[in-house]
């Protein structure tokens, strides 16, 4: 009897995880319901000179490649950032309005455990937030027991893109 | 017989099995022992991040290089699919992959073409972007390559795709499809091979592995867990026949 309940559970903790993994959002519907369906043309941010190393005292690491691509409209900007939780990376959209998170959504989580991090419970705490002076967010985040390093991940993401958006100085973008 | 001697007798007796069994059993305690604070301190030393590179182990465990790879010239140098890793010449590139479609040099990129995916890196291998769906990379693409005036086009199944020189905009593409030269995988270059064969070996046995394997005596195979099993036991008989004599030393 208490060995079929451990099989059992057992195996509902292992489909469980298995069905938290995975594509919640294509990245081209997260763009369509960001720009009501008129997604603009890419752009691209080199991450050179000071804006280089500002984003790797940012993230602790390297970003993985030498451009981002995001998209602009008016004083909003769209980006897909991608940052490793504990080992495999979690694609995120955030969307920045005037310097603040609009938005923000877990795109595609592909690790074990941490896939807390997707609900709207925890991903609504990054409205309005903005950079501080030292690239912190100026609004607290709290954590998810067991999802830390998944929390610590969509944090620097958040970070990252308010970076970003300060760097391409949003006025210029044609509305 | 006297009662003493006897005593003496079995004492001794008891003796010499004690020294033989700690004779057998120093060069299990000797590995348990170093494997087991090297396994201790596993993050510290970095055990997980160090990877094994000795033929010899490689070998034992059976790890072979790939059998499958394909390899397309990029002006003197190479991209090549070794198993599920992508190199460009011996330097390993960023994450696994199932299939090399092709590659080629396109102004100052290395145009890279796996899965439904373009990367874009430099000449000195740094990932410039990855470029997916989302990007306008044409769906179920076939193969790469630079029509005739220079500019890279992608055979994307039902229709010819263009990239702009940024990247950031995809067109149909038209015009004399004969005059494209498509890029196809060329033979890999002994040399090259052999380089590949041994970074790729030497990139997938961790040194804990080992260590756990000797530790449990798994690296023998099931019967080197029963041989440790042994040892075990034979520990336990050593701790036992002291613990004995001490008591009749006593006496």
């Amino acid at each position: 009897m208490w060995i079929r309940l451990l099989l059992f559970t057992a195996a509902l903790a292992v489909s469980f995880a298995s069905l938290a993994r995975g594509t919640y959002q294509q990245p081209e519907d997260f763009l369509q319901d960001t720009f009501a369906g008129k997604v603009p043309q890419p752009q691209v941010v080199w991450l050179r000179g000071e804006l280089k190393t500002e984003v790797e005292k940012l993230l602790g690491h390297r970003y993985p490649s030498l451009r981002v691509r995001y998209w602009a409209q008016g004083n909003r900007s769209a980006w897909i950032l991608e940052e490793v939780g504990k080992d495999l990376p979690i694609t995120t959209g955030i969307v920045v309005d005037n310097g603040r998170i609009e938005r923000i959504k877990v795109l595609t989580f592909r690790e074990s455990r941490g896939w807390e991090i997707r609900y709207p419970f925890f991903t609504d705490q990054f409205k309005d937030a903005a950079l501080s002076g030292d690239y912190q967010l100026d609004h607290r985040i709290d954590n998810i027991s067991g999802a830390t390093l998944s929390v610590r991940a969509l944090i620097k993401q958040a970070r990252l893109a308010l970076l970003l958006h300060q760097h391409i100085g949003n006025n210029s973008v044609p509305p | 017989m006297s009662r003493h001697r006897k005593h003496r007798l079995k004492l001794r007796s008891l003796y010499v099995w004690h020294r033989y069994i700690g004779l057998v059993a120093a060069l299990f305690i000797a590995v348990l022992s170093i494997t087991g604070v090297l396994l201790n301190h596993t993050e510290r030393l970095g055990l997980d991040q160090h990877h094994v590179q000795t033929d010899l182990v490689l070998d034992w465990y059976g790890i072979h290089a790939p059998q499958t790879m394909t390899s397309f010239k990029v002006g003197t140098r190479r991209i090549t699919l070794f198993g599920h890793h992508l190199y460009l010449d011996t330097l390993e590139l960023p994450g696994t992959h199932q299939q090399l479609i092709g590659a080629t040099k396109f102004t100052d990129y290395i145009v890279v073409a796996v899965d439904n995916s373009i990367f874009l890196f430099t000449p000195q291998g740094e990932l410039v972007e990855h470029l997916d769906g989302v990007d306008g990379v044409p769906s179920g693409m076939r193969s790469l390559g630079i029509d005739g005036f220079g500019s890279l086009v992608v055979d994307g199944g039902h229709a010819i795709y263009q990239p702009a020189t940024d990247f950031l905009k995809w067109t149909h593409w038209e015009g004399d499809a004969k005059a494209i030269e498509w890029k196809q995988p060329a033979p890999l270059p002994g040399p090259l091979y052999r380089a590949l064969v041994e970074h790729y070996r030497g990139e997938v046995l961790p040194v804990e592995r080992v260590l756990l394997d000797l530790h449990s005596g798994r690296i023998f195979g099931r019967y080197g867990v029963w041989v440790m099993d042994a040892a075990a036991v034979l520990l336990i008989l050593l701790s036992v026949t002291g613990i004995w004599m001490w008591l009749r030393r006593g006496r």
